[in-house]
């Protein structure tokens, strides 16, 4: 189950079965119970009933058995006909075990089965069984609750008097509840379920609408919002204000880190700007000793290189607030390719690679902001161009579909070891220092961090494959929907 | 023609001052919004060079209330803030462009040249060194009377150098020219394009007209 909802239906509709099923099962046995003990009030009452007419028939004639056609004793004719209407397995005996009567449902079993029931009859001692026992006629034969007891009151002329009843009959009611139970179970779970469902999902309607509260506070920019704050105190009011806190806290340090930004991009580039003017007023007097310039030179490429790490973090700290924005307008990316190649050409030649530059015939327009994507572009294939040794080839390729546009810039270099593929977009992450090409600075370790960012922000995605020993390829993709 | 310079930093003011009147403008420095504005008003100027972050009255204020007076005077925008939306904030209030700091002077220049229309008689369309010859308007180049094909890049190095010409020009300027004033390649990529110009320029011609400076850079002379 992926939501608390779902996971609270669950186990709302558990607890729901499981206290269904113990009363189903406790009101079965209440029901089972009190039809077994009908059923033994039934025989007892048969067996009462009986022994009374014995009795009375005893009293009114005295003899009650007599020998039948063939010289067998049976009950006689008269008193057999009134006990042939009390139903169930009604059976007498005489004292020596001989078969006086059998009822009409007792007649009805099959021989084998009949045997069974007399020779219960026979075993049982003198005295009878007045609580009421159970026997199973098997295999098919009914399963008969009985009592079986002595007739004093009949001057001795019988021995034992069976009266039994088929459980069936209580067995049938039983039945009738369990379907009725099991028919309720299913009407009654489905809306249970669906109210338990509904419930959950009221209770947790409040949390839902946080969660879309707060997903809407994307980036410095609406970090100035706060949840709404339930009236009732209870856990998800503490919940909203402990978020509130925190976010109040994430404003601040957003502030804080806003203010540097600024002040960072005034306090530092003022400076930088009067260096600059006095180095390049210097530069461009005509009657500077050459040992002058060079060291005017040397200090010009060091602002430079200075303002463009400055840029490059503060780039970075306006992305992570969400204020750097892009300047986009309809461009022909080819054009791009094309510029950013002119550069890598001479980059290449100045390195010793061969590059190969291919764009497709067709325009390739996309809504970039130009700068940032020329940006992008030099900063791969200035990467490829320092990683592969001299006689090696960069290859920058645009192309794509309809659904997007990719941009690979290959090369056949050192390659990057698989443990530092993952940190290679970090800030300030640099492979060793051994990689790059003897007597060239290293970069700051900013430009893939950047790059990974422009591709981003215009909503595309940046991706890396190398092998060490025999090169990199960088895939930039961006789609053609947000043009 | 006339420029206003609004920029509280003395040195940067003091710079850009100088360097205008040196390239034949009459500049005038100011170092906060409040007089900048009074004399953005009075009419004498022809192009205000305005900074943003300013005591008294910002940037941003003095350009939105020129432009409610209905002021048209061309404005050029001096900003420590590389941030699009801060460009674009001060071209949606009215700025007629901007330049980042730290700027190149020549790219300072060159945006006070556009805004200033000024004619372009002042710089010839032909630049010559020798029996070199390159056109800026059409951006043909020949020695000799011969043409010669080069790439976007190779025409700005040279064009560059012969604007300057006989004057050593580093390589940092060189680029930054070149490479429309933010690209920090980290190599002496110009030492490739000058490779490149020599074998179409000067091979097999005399005069060399390309020399380098060690350590410095490169000049264009006879």
């Amino acid at each position: 189950m992926e939501s608390i909802r779902g996971r609270l239906t669950l186990w709302y509709a558990t607890a729901l079965i499981l206290s269904l099923a113990v009363f189903a099962v406790v009101l079965y046995f209440a029901r089972r119970s009190a039809s077994y003990q009908d059923l033994d009030r039934r025989i007892q009452s048969e067996a009462d009933l009986t022994a009374g007419i014995l009795a009375e028939s005893y009293r009114a004639r005295g003899i009650l058995v007599e020998p039948d056609t063939a010289g067998r004793p049976v009950l006689i004719g008269e008193v057999a006909a009134v006990l042939e209407v009390v139903p169930d397995y009604l059976v007498l005996t005489s004292r020596d075990g001989r078969l006086l009567f059998a009822s009409p449902d007792a007649r009805a079993l099959t021989f084998a089965e009949f045997e069974r029931l007399t020779a219960l009859v026979a075993r049982t001692p003198p005295g009878g069984s007045r609580v009421p026992g159970q026997h199973n006629l098997r295999p098919n034969g009914p399963t008969l609750h009985y009592v079986i007891r002595e007739i004093p009151q009949a001057g001795g002329q019988f021995g034992a008097l069976f009266a039994g009843a088929d459980t069936r009959s209580a067995e049938l009611g039983l039945q009738q509840l369990v379907s009725t139970i099991l028919v309720a179970f299913v009407i009654g779970l489905v809306p249970a379920v669906l109210v338990g469902r509904w419930l959950a999902g009221r209770a947790l309607e409040p949390v839902d609408h946080m969660i879309t509260e707060v997903r809407e506070i994307t980036d410095g920019r609406t970090l100035h919002r706060r949840l709404a704050v339930p009236m009732v105190k209870d856990e998800l009011a503490r919940l909203a204000e402990t978020l509130n806190q925190m976010m109040t806290r994430l404003e601040r340090s957003f502030a804080a880190l806003r203010r540097f930004t600024a002040d960072a991009s005034h306090e530092l580039k003022t400076p930088l700007t009067v260096v600059r003017a006095g180095v390049e007023r210097a530069i461009t007097r005509p009657d500077v000793p050459q040992e002058t310039l060079a060291a005017l030179e040397e200090t010009l490429q060091e602002v430079n290189r200075m303002t463009e790490l400055l840029d490059s973090l503060l780039t970075l700290a306006r992305a992570d607030e969400g204020r750097a924005e892009l300047h986009r307008e309809p461009v022909d990316l080819r054009a791009i390719v094309a510029e950013a190649g002119e550069t890598g050409d001479l980059l290449a030649d100045h390195a010793g690679v061969a590059i190969e530059i291919r764009t497709p015939p067709q325009p390739v327009v996309l809504a970039v902001d130009r700068s940032r994507v020329r940006q992008l572009i030099l900063n791969l294939i200035e990467n490829a161009v320092k990683y592969t040794p001299r006689g090696g080839n960069v290859s920058v390729r645009l192309g794509g579909d309809n659904g997007q546009v990719v941009l690979t810039v290959a090369d056949s270099g050192i390659g990057i070891a698989p443990g530092d593929l993952p940190h290679i977009f970090d800030r300030f992450w640099r492979a060793d220092s051994a990689r790059t090409r003897t007597g060239e600075r290293p970069g700051a370790g900013l430009g893939l961090a950047i790059s990974k960012w422009i591709a981003e922000a215009h909503g595309g995605a940046i991706e890396v494959q190398s092998r060490p020993g025999r090169g990199t390829t960088f895939t930039v993709t961006f789609p053609r929907g947000d043009a | 023609m006339k420029i206003l310079v609004v920029e509280d930093d003395k040195t940067v003011g003091e710079y850009v001052r100088r360097g205008l009147d040196e390239a034949g403008y009459h500049a005038e420095l100011v170092g906060d919004g409040d007089q900048g504005l009074r004399l953005a008003t009075g009419g004498h100027f022809d192009l205000l060079v305005l900074d943003l972050r300013l005591p008294k009255l910002s940037g941003i204020e003095v350009l939105r209330t020129l432009r409610d007076r209905g002021n048209g005077l061309p404005v050029l925008v001096l900003t420590a803030q590389d941030a699009v939306d801060f460009k674009v904030q001060a071209l949606r209030m009215g700025a007629d462009d901007y330049v980042t700091k730290p700027f190149a002077f020549e790219e300072l220049l060159a945006r006070v040249e556009a805004l200033g229309r000024r004619p372009k008689s002042i710089t010839p369309p032909v630049l010559k060194v020798a029996d070199l010859a390159l056109d800026t308007g059409s951006r043909a180049v020949t020695r000799g009377g011969r043409a010669i094909e080069l790439t976007p890049k190779e025409y700005a190095v040279l064009e560059y150098l012969m604007r300057h010409q006989g004057r050593v020009m580093s390589r940092t300027l060189i680029t930054e020219y070149a490479w429309d004033y933010h690209f920090d390649p980290g190599t002496n990529i110009v030492d490739v394009v000058i490779t490149r110009l020599r074998k179409k320029i000067d091979h097999g011609r005399e005069p060399k007209l390309i020399h380098t400076v060690r350590g410095v850079g490169y000049v264009v002379r006879p």
